[in-house]
């Protein structure tokens, strides 16, 4: 479950680190810059941009860094420095004098943006969150919290939401999820009031991981179904909500659904977030037996996810052949890592598809078979197994999963011959459904075409225009001459 | 002692009392009484405040309302029941870590698993059963629950209908006995299409029915098109998917001619 959460960071290389940089501080101070033009000219593309330098520098960052970059930055007797200045150790304090020195003489206390402020606490939390001081993060990230609930910037949107993001990792690192529950639904309410789109995107993601660590999905249905949705902003985000999603329909049983959210979430996601991927192609193999379907090989056998996969891989086979034995020897062999994947509850529903493959395979190869048979074939281990058997086969052929018939005086089962499907209307259907399908993707595809507002109108050149208004003129004169022939 | 809190709990041992008389009506009324009452504490969900008193009051509320679950599956009112329980959830969730667990816990949690299958409202089923912890799946209440509702889906309804000498709490043979009629028409459904025909007794036997005249006046409620003769039951086995004889000329124009028009618009 942690894996997923790296996948931002681990999807940006520390590109910087190639050429020999001039100096981890030097970069800190670029990016300041940036933040600054961006905020005075309300650029939001160029904080995103500064956010993101800022992740690839994020495994060189020191204490001693940091803190000559927030004496850089804020004033040194200001609050904020205090504060912040109270979470970093104090081990090489010598170098970190000798550079605060330098810095407060070249740069004269000076107007502090908020947005530099708030990058300030995104440094310091990352920094703390790397060295794995887990309460200081907690103690950081709730007071940025609290300071950002007063500020209405829209530039400020995109720090804000990677601090959300820390702020509830850093809770969850200490297990402390549910106490934030409350906090994070007040900020979705004030993101919302805001229109701060981004904001809203990542803290509904944030809630329902909330929700779902501790198996409420009930109550994140119900949040997900009635916040508001609009077009993605982050890829990222977009790819997290897809798995949620997914996993709440699994377990409220609309299995299509989920399945096509979750292989979404598997394709959108970024190589680099493996294990993100292998979550989702976990949650995506189960969903796909649930419905009845085999995954390929291939799914198990993608690059780095062949051990992880290992366990769901003998699981698809024990479905595949139909063997019920085989099936409880694999849940048993395998259970800590179900349980530890969360799925075990998943696998016990899989126990009525392992019958029904199993059935549908002897009633293949039989036309007739007595139904002791049957149940010995199946393995059923019950009391009764042939009157078990009876009943199962006769939901079976209800459900329409065999064609067959059951002769209750001679207790056997009739296997229908198959018809010739080419003599019905079936092909038809068929052919007709998918002539559907393409004409409906390629209107679909017409209509999301987009064009930029009044192309159309600039196309008219200054000569057209000048044709267009003569014949206008022509037309209004014909009309004017036709009204006074009617007099 | 807190005015309020012996108040309460003077009502609530005239209900009890009350309720060990089987006296459903006079227990009813005090019930509603006493919620009334429990509206004035602070420190009942959804507040959670941080009284003085508040354990012992959160212990007096659970049980209160875990009596009042029980006393609406014994006046078989499946609404009340709905609502009681989840008044009572609250108490298990959230201040588990404030009071000693309840010996009711695990059997009202079944109990509600039961009520769900019941109504067929297995999505919700599997939503109450992500809750649970391995532990309590563990528990002879919950698993009663889980087993039924497998056997319910693989169709091993026999399994089901056995279950019910097995209940592990008084209370589930209202759920058991409404199940039983679930399986029923289940049954039905599945012989209908599964044989040619079955004789009186066999459909006897598998309806769950002690004499042929319950199972005569079952088919003529329930299933009007069977047919009945030779001693045996006939299903109708219409709908078969015959060859097709006829070409369904008027739908083929239809879509040859939709098939056109959007080609055109491409074109």
């Amino acid at each position: 479950m942690t894996q997923d959460l790296e996948m931002k960071d681990r999807s940006t290389p520390s590109n910087s680190a190639s050429s020999p940089a001039p100096s981890t501080l030097h970069h800190l101070k670029e990016i300041a810059s940036l933040i600054e033009t961006g905020s005075y000219s309300k650029e939001v593309r160029r904080i995103a941009r500064a956010v993101r330098l800022t992740i690839a520098l994020r495994r060189k960052l020191t204490s001693s860094v940091i803190s000559s970059f927030l004496d850089f930055v804020l004033t040194p007797a200001s609050e904020a420095h205090a504060k912040l200045s109270a979470y970093l150790p104090k081990e090489d304090d010598h170098e970190m004098e000798v550079d605060a020195a330098t810095s407060a003489i070249q740069t004269p206390a000076k107007h502090l943006l908020p947005e530099l402020e708030i990058y300030c606490y995104l440094l310091v939390l990352l920094f703390l969150i790397d060295q794995k001081k887990y309460n200081e993060a907690k103690a950081c990230s709730s007071a940025s919290i609290v300071w950002l609930k007063n500020m209405n910037r829209r530039t400020v949107d995109v720090i804000a939401s990677r601090l959300y993001f820390y702020y509830s990792y850093s809770y969850e690192l200490t297990g402390d999820l549910a106490e934030i529950r409350g906090n994070l639904l007040a900020l979705h309410r004030i993101a919302t009031l805001r229109h701060d789109e981004l904001g809203q995107e990542t803290l509904l993601n944030l809630l329902l991981r909330n929700y779902l660590h501790y198996n409420l999905y009930d109550q994140a249905e119900k949040l997900r179904s009635k916040a508001p949705r609009f077009e993605a902003h982050s890829n990222q985000q977009f790819c997290r909500y897809l798995f949620y999603l997914g996993k709440i329909r699994t377990i409220q049983l609309e299995y299509t659904d989920a399945k096509e959210s979750l292989l979404q979430a598997a394709r959108k996601a970024p190589v680099a977030a493996r294990g993100f991927r292998i979550q989702c192609n976990k949650w995506a193999v189960i969903v796909r037996l649930l419905l009845g379907e085999i995954p390929e090989r291939t799914v198990f056998m993608q690059k780095g996810m062949e051990k992880a996969l290992r366990p769901y891989f003998e699981l698809t086979n024990a479905v595949r052949i139909g063997d019920l034995e085989l099936f409880r020897n694999i849940a048993d062999k395998f259970a800590t890592t179900f349980s530890a994947d969360r799925t075990h509850n998943l696998i016990v529903r899989l126990r009525h598809n392992v019958i029904r493959t199993g059935l549908r395979n002897i009633s293949i190869s039989y036309s007739r078979i007595s139904l002791a048979d049957v149940a010995k074939k199946l393995r059923l281990n019950s009391a009764n197994p042939v009157a078990d058997a009876e009943s199962i086969v006769s939901k079976a052929i209800r459900d329409g999963a065999i064609d067959a018939t059951l002769d209750h005086a001679n207790g056997w089962m009739v296997s229908k011959e198959t018809g010739d499907i080419y003599s019905t209307n079936e092909p038809q259907l068929a052919f007709n459904s998918r002539i559907a399908f393409c004409l409906n993707m390629h209107n679909e595809a017409v209509r999301a075409l987009r064009f930029p507002p009044n192309t159309h109108k600039e196309k008219e050149s200054a000569e057209k225009r000048r044709e267009r208004q003569q014949q206008e003129q022509e037309l209004a004169k014909h009309i004017a001459e036709e009204d006074d022939d009617d007099f | 002692m807190d005015p309020k809190l012996t108040e309460v709990s003077q009502l609530f041992d005239r209900f009890k009392a009350a309720f060990l008389r089987n006296d459903y009506e006079t227990s009813t009324n005090l019930l509603s009484k006493l919620k009334v009452l429990l509206t004035e504490f602070r420190s009942l969900p959804p507040l959670f405040a941080d009284t003085p008193n508040a354990v012992h009051e959160l212990t007096i509320a659970r049980d209160i309302y875990e009596h009042a679950v029980v006393l609406s599956v014994k006046t078989e009112d499946q609404d009340a029941f709905e609502r009681d329980f989840f008044q009572l959830k609250p108490y298990y969730t959230d201040a588990c870590n404030r009071l000693p667990p309840s010996p009711q816990e695990f059997p009202i949690l079944g109990l509600n698993l039961l009520r769900l299958l019941v109504q067929n409202r297995i999505a919700e089923f599997h939503t109450e059963l992500e809750l649970l912890s391995s532990t309590a799946l563990e528990n002879p209440c919950i698993k009663h629950a889980v087993e039924l509702e497998q056997s319910f889906m693989e169709g091993a309804y026999n399994r089901v209908l056995s279950a019910r000498q097995t209940v592990p709490h008084e209370t589930y043979v209202y759920f058991m006995d409404l199940l039983a009629k679930t399986v029923r028409d289940e049954i039905a459904g599945c012989s209908e299409k599964a044989y040619d025909y079955l004789s009186v007794k066999d459909a006897k036997q598998m309806l769950l029915f002690s004499s042929d005249q319950e199972l005569l006046e079952y088919i003529k409620e329930e299933h009007p098109e069977w047919e009945i003769k030779n001693d045996s039951v006939f299903f109708q086995k219409a709908k078969e998917s015959a060859p097709c004889k006829e070409i369904p000329s008027l739908q083929l124009i239809n879509q040859t001619l939709s098939y056109a028009r959007e080609l055109e618009r491409i074109v």
